[in-house]
């Protein structure tokens, strides 16, 4: 049947334009930013979410034609840009690129978390009031709501292309873009071009997230994260910064994620996004089109240690706490409590190996949890399909981890800064993509069930205190290792590495080398917290381990201060237990996580404790 | 401290007092610190209206620094900046722009990836008289000829020379009062360098005050009015240009790498 397959290439051509439309529109708008502002704006999928849920409110629940949704859309989504611009990332610009990119990510958390709490977590029917009729062209159908997406999609391209070609503002822009500090000189205001660019970025990602709402008839709060990362994908593609590398890329994007859908399946559509990702930062990081473009001039240091004096914790007051904690059980023998420890002790092991790669080593790591992931279900799978004794599988669950996990992290090792951010994120979603894909291994979307629970020389580990006092001990092993590591010759180079890629190579240190073994010591850590995760809950599956895990291990190291390991244990305490003894508090933890976030990088970099 | 430091200063014509009154740009009892070190302890100098000034010293001794404060891109900690009589310390360096003065930065800054006549009009980015605007464009392609040829191409392909020319031609564009060159020659072929100096003496005569920082002391002092120098932050010696050009003192303040 050659016609059917026609057709169906035809359809899919056409659901992949049209897709590609939107990525585009998202695309563009992180192009703005990252041009102008020289930022990965983790908060554009957030207010591409919440440009969808404006527009829901207004067709859905008021009645509104497009015409005037748009409108009120747009507004809300620019007054939303200008303010992030403003009060959230501002007064960050001469810190390290770090800095105002943690930001976006605390605004983004933060505003996630607000619409949840408005309109609750569950998606939204969002029906088009465009009719349903398609129309047949050259043996395409092509619905009213395909062709309005491509419309204002058109429209919007060629109107942002004549403001910046044409235009003084739009020279103006560019102008900053290419050379901030220049362009102060010819007597542009950088910081309205900032706000500026902000603006318009927010109100392309506003219209992109109603039309996506529309074409898939739903809104959810979570649409925000996988938004933000097809749009840096695309934009990646096209070269970063370009905005007609934006729309090449974002249309490339829809059509090979609409082809590998209609191929593979429809859970392989996120992965061939992140293998895109990474691909194209690993060969390409220029972009398909960006060959003329330099990359533009990053920092030497990996990550911003803010310089401070750590606060020394008194050998005294250290066994002390570590006496208190051990006592716990005896003290209260509250399960809830004892588990919301157990909690903050597994929590704090992801911390130390965080604080280990990006304090320590200086690679900001986004994807650590992909290493709990890989230690999680090799230990269950070890457990469960080859019946190892549980000691056993829990140190080989640690060691995979640590040795799948960095060969996957590889890649990026050869980037810096902000590159290794978004790669690291990349990669975490790719371990979990797979987890997902494979389903002969781990099961997907169904997670694992009925794995072993803990035990020690065959006697099982079920109540709460001895699964408490469990965790602890490994968390005490686990800072030990680290601490004498960090302690040697090994943590000497890496922090000569932190501090300046530039001259530890000068002096012959292999960085590679070292960036490895940094990723290999903290996956260990995190691969062993993983393991022990999924005997203790007997069921994990991929969202057990998910993006938002990493992010919330990387908020302990910064309130700890970064490189600090009692400050990563002191922030794993905080960030757990504190939102569950302040219950009110617990439904709006992500809230609290971004704008402890926000509040940090702005205001004390170096954290509670001080870096190291 | 400072007087002491700057005692061997050269008996000029035009450094008297009636220069205070009729100064274009002046610059009192400057202190900078780029954190906790110190580039600027207690500078003090003056552009006159029609003057070409030249900020004379080696690396390190502060000249750049010096342009930053003028233009607003590094505060001073004490002192101040006074242009047409105004105050201008801590203004934004936009507003400082805009009240007329042109900048010329170090290595050129052209925007790259900007035409050749795109660049040109963001020269005139703060003036609103588009007839104006255009008039002086034509003229400027007048006396560039070499822009004319290339207005449409990407500034970033045009050589070292084109791209000073341009850069020049850009601040020229804003009609500023007075202009600010931050090593105009640097990085330039022996022939360039020529053209560029008759281009300041040229601007100058047109009227335009111009104040330049150069670490080629004798090719600046052949143009120069008046010339200081500067080293560790202090201003060690001033004074006209020809008795400048001559003095052992500036070899040995500031030349001594020279001479050796």
């Amino acid at each position: 049947m050659p016609e059917f397959t026609l057709r169906a290439f035809a359809d899919q051509l056409v659901n992949g334009l049209v897709i590609g439309n939107i990525y585009a529109l998202i695309a563009i708008g992180l192009a703005l930013i990252f041009g102008v502002a020289n930022l990965i704006n983790f908060a554009h999928g957030s207010v591409y979410m919440i440009g969808a849920y404006v527009g829901w409110v207004c067709v859905t629940g008021l009645g509104w034609s497009l015409g005037p949704t748009f409108i009120v859309v747009a507004v809300v989504c620019g007054v939303l840009g200008v303010l992030i611009e403003r009060f959230g990332l501002r007064r960050l610009q001469s810190e390290a690129r770090i800095a105002p990119l943690l930001a976006t990510i605390g605004i983004s958390f933060a505003l996630d978390q607000l619409v949840q709490l408005i309109f609750s977590p569950n998606p939204q029917s969002f029906p088009s009031p465009l009719p349903a009729t398609r129309v047949m062209l050259g043996g395409v159908s092509i619905g009213a709501l395909d062709a309005l997406i491509a419309a204002i999609t058109i429209t919007i391209a060629a109107a942002l292309f004549a403001f910046l070609r044409f235009t003084r503002l739009g020279w103006a822009l560019r102008a900053t873009a290419q050379d901030r500090e220049a362009a102060q000189q010819m007597g542009v205001d950088v910081n309205a071009i900032n706000a500026l660019a902000f603006a318009v970025a927010s109100v392309l990602g506003g219209i992109g997230g109603v039309m996506i709402g529309m074409y898939f008839t739903s809104v959810y709060p979570t649409m925000s994260y996988g938004a933000m990362v097809k749009g840096f994908a695309a934009n990646l593609l096209g070269g970063l910064g370009s905005v007609p590398g934006a729309v090449i890329g974002g249309l490339l994007l829809g059509l090979i994620e609409t082809f590998g859908v209609a191929l593979f399946g429809s859970t392989y559509r996120n992965l061939f996004t992140f293998v895109i990702l990474i691909g194209v930062l690993v060969l390409r990081p220029t972009g398909l089109f960006g060959a003329q473009r330099a990359m533009p001039p990053e920092p030497l240091t990996g990550t911003f240690v803010a310089n401070s004096k750590p606060v020394r914790i008194p050998w005294f007051v250290a066994i002390g706490g570590l006496v208190a904690a051990a006592l716990l059980p005896f003290i209260s023998s509250n399960p809830y409590l004892l588990q919301i420890f157990t909690n903050a002790w597994l929590f704090a092991m992801l911390a130390l190996s965080i604080t280990l790669v990006t304090g320590t080593a200086g690679q900001m790591s986004l994807g650590q949890a992909g290493f709990l992931a890989i230690g999680g279900y090799a230990s269950a799978l070890l457990a469960m399909r080859l019946g190892w004794p549980l000691e056993l599988s829990l140190l080989a669950g640690a060691a995979i981890a640590a040795a799948l996990g960095t060969l996957l992290m590889w890649p990026v090792f050869r980037l810096r800064n902000q590159y290794v951010a978004l790669a690291t994120l990349g990669i975490g979603e790719v371990i979990n993509q797979i987890i997902l894909n494979w389903e002969g291994l781990t099961n997907g979307v169904l997670g694992l069930s009925n794995i072993p629970p803990l035990s020690l020389f065959g006697l099982p580990i079920v109540e709460t205190a001895p699964i408490y006092w469990f965790a602890l001990a490994m968390l005490v092993v686990a800072a030990l290792f680290q601490w004498r590591l960090t302690q040697s010759h090994l943590g000497r180079t890496w922090r000569a590495m932190r501090e300046d890629e530039v001259a530890a190579r000068a002096f012959g240190v292999s960085l590679h080398r070292y960036k490895a073994l940094a990723f290999i010591a903290g996956g260990l850590i995190a691969g062993l917290s993983g393991a022990f995760t999924a005997h203790m809950y007997s069921y994990i599956n991929n969202e057990t381990f998910a993006a938002t895990t990493s992010i919330l291990g990387l908020t302990m190291v910064i309130l700890g201060g970064m490189g600090n390991m009692s400050g990563a244990v002191v922030g794993a305490i905080a960030l757990t237990a504190l939102p569950e003894l302040f219950r009110p508090l617990a439904d709006a933890r992500y809230l609290l996580y971004g704008v402890v976030l926000l509040l940090l990088v702005r205001f004390r970099p170096q954290g509670l404790l001080g870096t190291v | 401290m400072n007087d002491l430091l700057a005692l061997p200063t050269m008996p000029t014509a035009q450094a008297t007092p009636q220069a205070s009154s009729s100064a274009l740009l002046r610059l009192e009892g400057i202190q900078t610190f780029y954190g906790a070190l110190q580039v600027h302890f207690g500078l003090n100098l003056h552009v006159c209206r029609g003057e070409i000034v030249c900020l004379l010293g080696g690396n390190a001794s502060g000249k750049s620094t010096t342009m930053k404060v003028i233009l607003g891109l590094v505060k001073p900690r004490a002192g101040r900046v006074l242009f047409d009589g105004q105050p201008i310390t801590g203004l934004p360096t936009p507003q400082i722009i805009r009240r007329g003065i042109g900048s010329v930065p170090e290595s050129r800054r052209i925007f790259p990836e900007m035409t050749v006549r795109e660049n040109l009009l963001m020269g005139a980015y703060t003036r609103a008289d588009r007839e104006e605007v255009r008039r002086d464009y034509e003229q400027m392609l007048e006396r560039f000829p070499r822009l004319r040829q290339r207005l449409n191409q990407r500034a970033g392909v045009l050589s070292g020379g084109e791209q000073q020319m341009l850069a020049m031609a850009r601040a020229l564009m804003g009609r500023p009062k007075l202009i600010c060159m931050d090593e105009p020659t640097m990085g330039l072929s022996p022939l360039f360098v020529d053209r560029v100096l008759d281009l300041i003496q040229h601007i100058n005569q047109q009227g335009v005050t111009v104040f330049m920082v150069e670490q080629n002391a004798n090719l600046a002092l052949q143009i120069a009015d008046r010339g200081y120098v500067l080293q560790n932050g202090h201003i060690v010696l001033e004074g006209a240009a020809r008795d400048l050009l001559g003095s052992p003192e500036v070899r040995d303040a500031y030349l001594g790498g020279d001479a050796r």
